[in-house]
């Protein structure tokens, strides 16, 4: 990976991409920390400072303090060989982490494999190949859940390092200690567990887009459209955490298909590495769920500097084009400036829920089904959390009830058709996509009866419906040539 | 995501294993803290045959996890392990003594083609947790009703006494455990209260203090008809596991004299006593043989505080039962036996019969008796009192249902739901089968209801609900 000044002076492109003989990747990613300025706020609203992180790596082990924390999370390699550790330093616990490989092990033995633990935590098993994740959760989410945020967290580590490699690795050496290699990057997976816990993103396999009007969206992807070279797999415009337009090759939409978690892992990635505001990213991805084995090649540029709010990604399979992508860049630069598209990115607002003009409803989740069938992303509308969810604590909350009904209604062995909770803090309403057209998910205040949250959900629908122009992006383009 | 039964999904013949005892394990780490002494730790183990080292292994193993879970939270250890095959329940009822239940997952079988092995799939997901943990507990309450704690044995007759105790009572009631047939019941462990009118509830509250008034010795009385409590003066927690042990256990094992065939052994001599039908369940079968031995099961109740052991005399007449607690240390002759015999039979007859009448009488006010019109299950967890209209005739070995145990499922998942708060709630949410259910909870009482109106809306089926606690639970549920 590469910093470079947009005068474009000549530098090293990066290195070979066989990692077991150089730890570029990971030096590189964490030589950007150097440049990070004070008023980095960038895309990392949702990403812990960098200070918190700090002091969770030196976290004591074993004290209160820690085991009042909500959740941890381990890697650790086949041997018992601590990779990871999400609060306190992984070298402290690496007796703990042997003792979850032998758990691991014993059960294995009798030819059955280990699923969980449950006590005043939640404790998941998986293991992926030669990687033991574990994750000890007091947040009360269902076993399917916390293992799906381990798959998380190992795709985001193939993200970095591929899973051939990993592979290769651990065949040649199994004592291997992996963390040679990821050394500098544990705050890319801190920041993935913190988005995790309070985004919905990730539950419903789904991405945001920034609500904007049809016109401006369609400028953006004509100018997308038209800046492709060889090579060129994806483009993508992002805001705030937000997708603003996404171009895709056509054949990435019609045979391989972009999933949403890899989208989440990239924009993690780079929201973990581009804490400065000038200069460009050359860096190789990989995409977990698109193919494990191979390394995307990603340039990463913000169009708006100084504030560096909107975000250009490229994606191009061919290493040796970044030159050919800098000039994309120029040319979406030149375009978006001849259209003032930027100015009505800045004024959009992510939308909030008194736009609906529902009095009860506080809060709501909704994903359209009802796309072109070659589209991958499911597009997810997740408004503002504003009171009483508005405090980090309220929102994970929030979160947590939102999980919950997910996990009540998608369960393996007996699904529901809908869920109706009420509490004295909140009634809940989950609705699946039976019908084939949306999943929603609606919070009102306690104090609804049920005919007003029914009133108010047919409210709701009506108004996404009249928004869904400019709320979601229907039809992904594809490039024009 | 549709919810095919397993035998429709495919044509050939496909096997469903219902879930399993696998194996069941008490042990204590400190009779054996040392290398080489793993032995000394297994007080009892399920099945016998396994081989030494392997149950070394596994009660290992379960110290390891147990180990494990408190380096996250050292006051709440492991409760359950879930693996692939099976599922292990962890109980500690008394400190450091731990009792470890293994259930085989239930499973389907499907046969494959060209002679190769079946392929199995694991349905973990059929398995709650609070139910069979509410199992294993219930396994150590009964016990403890018949052998009193742990610690106590093991003070009074070391090791040696405690196993031999664990052996005799758990290779007989393991076999009485069925793991399939266990659901949201287990975890309320509740009684079925009698319904009656005042009139003759007062009746039986003064026969109670009579007899407890002629009969000195006696120290607790319990009375119960047709199967259902109608009074105790036993604490809460004894009372509901003596009543599990009388309607699953006992009551089963002695049907009714009089409606014995003529050449039934049941039948009582008729020489003599045809003043009454009482006659003892428990104690001497025949009072007139002046040489058959007696003995009265011995309980051990109020083990928090007080610990005391008690003879239990259960006595029957018609449909009445009543349950006599006296000090073990007293010895109960075959006077004392016909004393009571003679004061309670008459007595108690006259009364089973006062009350089948009134409970005639009130049926025919109430209407016929037609199919309940409401699948529900009602539990309150002051009194303990629960009622079911799913669950039919329960016999000692199986409950069975009249709804899909899928069904009995997500009653399971609201439960535990509710549990997770202390606040009074409400969930409601429609099956994929497009069945409804309802759950309610309000200030310690938790109702479930299954209405079978697949075109209804959520309004609908909450008035639905409306009206059957407008008619069975007045002014218990809050309602919108």
């Amino acid at each position: 990976m590469l910093k470079r000044d947009s005068a474009g002076t000549d530098g090293g492109l990066p290195e070979n991409t066989s990692l077991e003989e150089s730890s570029d990747f990971t030096v590189l990613l964490s030589g950007t920390e150097l440049k990070q300025s004070e008023s980095s706020s960038s895309l990392g609203s949702d990403c812990s400072s960098a200070s918190q992180i700090q002091t969770s790596q030196n976290e004591e082990v074993m004290t209160d303090g820690w085991r009042s924390r909500r959740k941890h999370v381990f890697v650790l390699s086949e041997a018992g060989k601590p990779i990871y550790s999400r609060h306190g330093s992984e070298e402290a616990l690496s007796s703990v982490m042997g003792v979850m490989m032998a758990l691991v092990s014993f059960v294995q033995v009798g030819g059955n494999t280990i699923q969980s633990i449950y006590s005043g935590h939640t404790i998941v098993f998986m293991q992926k190949g030669p990687l033991v994740l574990v994750s000890a959760s007091k947040s009360r989410q269902s076993e399917l859940q916390l293992r799906s945020e381990l798959l998380h967290v190992y795709h985001q580590i193939v993200s970095m390092l591929t899973q051939a490699s990993i592979n290769r690795i651990f065949q040649r050496r199994k004592n291997y200690d992996l963390r040679r290699l990821l050394f500098g990057s544990e705050k890319v997976i801190d920041g993935l567990l913190d988005v995790m816990e309070s985004e919905a993103g990730f539950l419903l396999s789904a991405v945001q887009c920034l609500p904007l009007a049809s016109s401006s969206r369609d400028v953006l992807n004509q100018v997308l459209q038209k800046a492709v070279t060889p090579n060129l797999v994806l483009s993508l415009l992002v805001t705030k955490g937000q997708l603003l337009s996404i171009v895709q090759e056509k054949m990435v939409i019609e045979d391989a298909r972009l999933k949403p978690s890899d989208l989440h892992l990239l924009l993690n990635l780079i929201r973990a590495s581009t804490s400065f505001q000038t200069g460009e990213i050359w860096t190789p991805v990989c995409l977990p769920r698109f193919n494990p084995d191979c390394y995307f090649y990603t340039y990463v540029a913000y169009l708006d500097p100084p504030e560096c709010s909107v975000c250009l990604v490229l994606l191009s399979t061919d290493k040796e084009a970044f030159y050919a992508a800098a000039e994309c860049k120029r040319k979406i630069e030149e375009g978006v400036r001849n259209n003032s598209v930027l100015q009505s990115i800045s004024k959009a607002q992510p939308c909030q829920v008194r736009h609906v003009g529902v009095a009860e409803l506080r809060h709501f989740l909704y994903m359209p089904f009802d796309v072109p069938d070659h589209y991958g992303q499911l597009p997810q509308f997740t408004p503002e959390v504003e009171a009483p969810y508005a405090t980090g604590e309220e929102r994970v909350r929030l979160m947590d009830l939102y999980r919950h009904l997910h996990s009540r209604i998608h369960s393996s062995s007996r699904p529901l058709k809908l869920l109706y909770h009420s509490t004295q803090r909140e009634t809940l309403l989950a609705w699946p996509q039976v019908t084939g057209k949306f999943e929603m998910y609606a919070c009102f205040s306690p104090l609804v009866n049920k005919s007003l949250a029914i009133g108010a959900v047919t409210k709701l629908l009506r108004w996404i419906k009249k928004e869904e122009d400019c709320l979601f992006i229907c039809s992904p383009p594809k490039y024009s040539t | 995501m549709l919810m095919i039964s397993p035998r429709m999904a495919s044509g050939t013949q496909e096997k469903q294993y219902t879930p399993s005892l696998l194996s069941f394990f008490i042990y204590n780490p400190k009779f054996g803290p040392r290398e080489g002494e793993e032995e000394k730790k297994i007080l009892f183990y399920h099945p016998i045959e396994v081989e030494k080292n392997e149950k070394i292994r596994n009660v290992g193993l379960c110290e390891a996890i147990v180990q494990f879970t408190r380096t996250f939270c050292p006051t709440k250890p492991a409760k359950s392990l879930h693996t692939q095959k099976n599922r292990q329940f962890f109980h500690e009822p008394e400190e450091n003594f731990w009792m470890v239940m293994v259930v085989r997952n239930p499973m389907i079988e499907k046969p494959s083609k060209d002679g190769k092995p079946p392929t199995v799939e694991y349905q973990e997901e059929e398995i709650l947790d609070s139910v069979y943990g509410a199992v294993l507990q219930q396994c150590y309450s009964m016990y403890k009703l018949f052998n009193g704690t742990f610690g106590r044995s093991f003070e009074a007759g070391g090791v040696e006494l405690l196993i031999q105790k664990l052996e005799k009572f758990f290779y007989r009631y393991l076999q009485t455990l069925h793991l399939q047939s266990c659901d949201l019941l287990d975890v309320f462990g509740g009684i079925s209260f009698f319904p009656l009118d005042k009139m003759t509830y007062l009746k039986i509250q003064s026969f109670v203090n009579r007899v407890e008034e002629s009969l000195s010795l006696v120290k607790y009385t319990a009375f119960l008809y047709n199967d259902q409590l109608i009074w105790s003066g036993l604490e809460q927690d004894d009372m509901r596991i003596l009543y599990k042990y009388l309607t699953t256990s006992l009551f089963p094992r002695h049907t009714e004299p009089e409606l014995a065939g003529r050449d039934s052994p049941l039948r009582p001599e008729v020489a003599g006593n045809l003043l009454h039908y009482g006659r003892f369940l428990t104690g001497p079968a025949n009072l007139k043989d002046p040489e058959a031995k007696f003995r009265f099961p011995r309980i051990f109740v109020n083990t928090e505080d007080s610990y005391e052991e008690l003879h239990l005399i259960v006595y029957k007449a018609m449909s009445a039962a009543v349950c006599f607690m006296i000090n073990a240390s007293v010895e109960l002759t075959r006077e004392f036996c016909e004393q009571l015999d003679a004061l309670v039979g008459p007595q108690l007859t006259l009364l089973a019969s006062d009350i089948c009448e009134q409970y005639n009488i009130n049926r025919r006010i109430s209407g016929p008796e037609k199919e309940p019109q409401f699948k529900f299950i009602y539990f309150n967890h002051m009194n303990l009192a629960e009622k079911s209209t799913i669950h039919m005739r329960k016999t000692a070995s199986v409950s069975l249902t009249s709804v899909h145990p899928d069904l009995m499922k997500i009653l399971g998942d609201i439960n535990s739901d509710f549990a997770r708060v202390d606040e009074d709630e409400e969930i409601i949410v429609k099956a994929m089968t497009d069945y409804w259910v309802v759950g309610k909870k309000s200030d310690q009482r938790e109702l479930y209801v299954i209405l079978n109106q697949k075109n209804a809306n959520l309004i609908e089926v909450n008035e639905e609900v409306k009206r059957l606690c407008a008619t069975q639970f007045n002014n218990i549920f809050f309602l919108d």
